[in-house]
């Protein structure tokens, strides 16, 4: 082996190592769900959770899962930076400190994104195949996502 | 040969070198999850989400549904009310929203015209009519109301700024947007002839509306593809 080569390879491999160091803290609530939670604030059924859990909160609340592979830099970078970007658009855990107005813009949103399929991003749904959306619980979603939007509205 | 694994070599390192360069530069950034729930003190009233005339105490839960309270009853609502009976009243704020209603309109005929990167142009302005409004004369009790608005709509203004090339996605931003202005304009007064006009083609009727200093339809919705469709709801 070229004696270049080599050492661009054990440079490399130095490099990545030092990566791996950069762990910054995670988007995780540990178990404290807060009062400002979607959740709490709209009586949810079971069924609309779990699809939210899977599909939506990983990225748009304080709490994700993180897959073994978000152990690993530079994967955990691109990872935060998504996440930082959905909580910025839309977190769920802190829906209660929206607004009236906004809470509705927002349910608004989530139906216009889930119907034209921009939500859940297909990067995401490549690497979690379970939160590929169905077309039954796609519309079971849709369905209660728009009764709660009319709800507020009739009320405002 | 050997410039190309050179070259190679320095590509490589600087590949890397830029991304530890990266991944060290992302501060730790503080946690953001603040309970904003800490803040409040226990004398608070609380009311349902859904039925605003119950309310109780922190936890407890609304007798119409069974959903905890949990939004902050403000005190002032009660006056705030009644102002907001004064509709369409010109007030010294109505300057500010007449800008902002300017601006508006300029989206709005951007998009008749099909004009996605026009609409684009029009909402930037629009922003930065937000950010430079000066709320200083605003009574007090409105003023919530009025930071709740124009969040709202600048998060809109900002989607269609940054949005062009994609006219469907502008025109969902829009439909709010134009719910925004429309409250604004209803609050705070205009001094502006204008009009509430409406699709019932769009979003199943749902959200078709818009604001328009013309009664001659021109619909922002659909633009060249169903130009007249809609009618005049109210003059503002």
């Amino acid at each position: 082996m070229k004696p270049i080569i080599k050492k661009g390879a054990i440079l490399s491999v130095v490099l990545f190592l030092l990566m791996q160091l950069y762990q910054p803290a995670r988007n995780v609530e540990y178990g404290q769900v807060s009062p400002m939670h979607f959740t709490k604030l709209y009586k949810v059924p079971a069924k609309v959770q779990g699809i939210l859990q899977t599909s939506c909160f990983d990225c748009h609340s304080n709490n994700t899962k993180y897959p073994w592979y978000s152990y690993v830099q530079p994967v955990r970078i691109f990872m935060d930076s998504h996440i930082n970007e959905g909580k910025e658009n839309l977190n769920f855990s802190e829906f209660g400190t929206y607004s009236k107005r906004k809470q509705r813009s927002k349910l608004d949103r989530m139906i216009k994104q889930i119907k034209s399929d921009e939500m859940p991003l297909a990067s995401y749904t490549m690497m979690h195949k379970n939160a590929v959306l169905t077309s039954e619980s796609k519309a079971m979603l849709l369905n209660w996502i728009e009764e709660t939007k009319d709800s507020i509205s009739a009320n405002n | 040969m050997k410039n190309q694994i050179k070259m190679k070599k320095i590509i490589l390192s600087t590949v890397l070198m830029a991304i530890v360069v990266v991944s060290c530069n992302q501060k730790n950034k503080p946690d953001e999850s603040v309970k904003p729930a800490a803040t409040e003190n226990t004398s608070q009233l609380y009311s349902c989400p859904m039925h605003p005339e119950v309310t109780g105490k922190q936890g407890d839960t609304c007798s119409k549904c069974g959903m905890e309270l949990t939004e902050p009853v403000v005190k002032t609502e009660a006056v705030s009310e009644e102002v907001k009976t004064e509709k369409g009243a010109v007030t010294p704020f109505s300057i500010t929203v007449d800008a902002n209603v300017n601006d508006y309109l300029k989206v709005k005929n951007a998009l008749v015209n099909d004009d996605s990167n026009g609409a684009a142009a029009a909402a930037k302005a629009l922003l930065a009519t937000f950010n430079a409004a000066n709320t200083t004369s605003i009574d007090a009790k409105l003023k919530k109301e009025y930071i709740e608005i124009a969040d709202d709509a600048k998060e809109h203004a900002e989607h269609i700024a940054d949005n062009a090339g994609k006219i469907e996605h502008q025109r969902e931003h829009f439909a709010l947007l134009s719910r925004d202005i429309n409250d604004m304009i209803k609050t705070f007064g205009t001094n502006k002839k204008l009009y509430q006009e409406y699709c019932p083609m769009y979003d199943q009727g749902k959200s078709g509306y818009w604001i328009s200093d013309s009664k001659e339809i021109k619909n922002p919705y659909y633009g060249a593809e169903m130009l007249t469709c809609g009618r005049v709801e109210k003059e503002l």
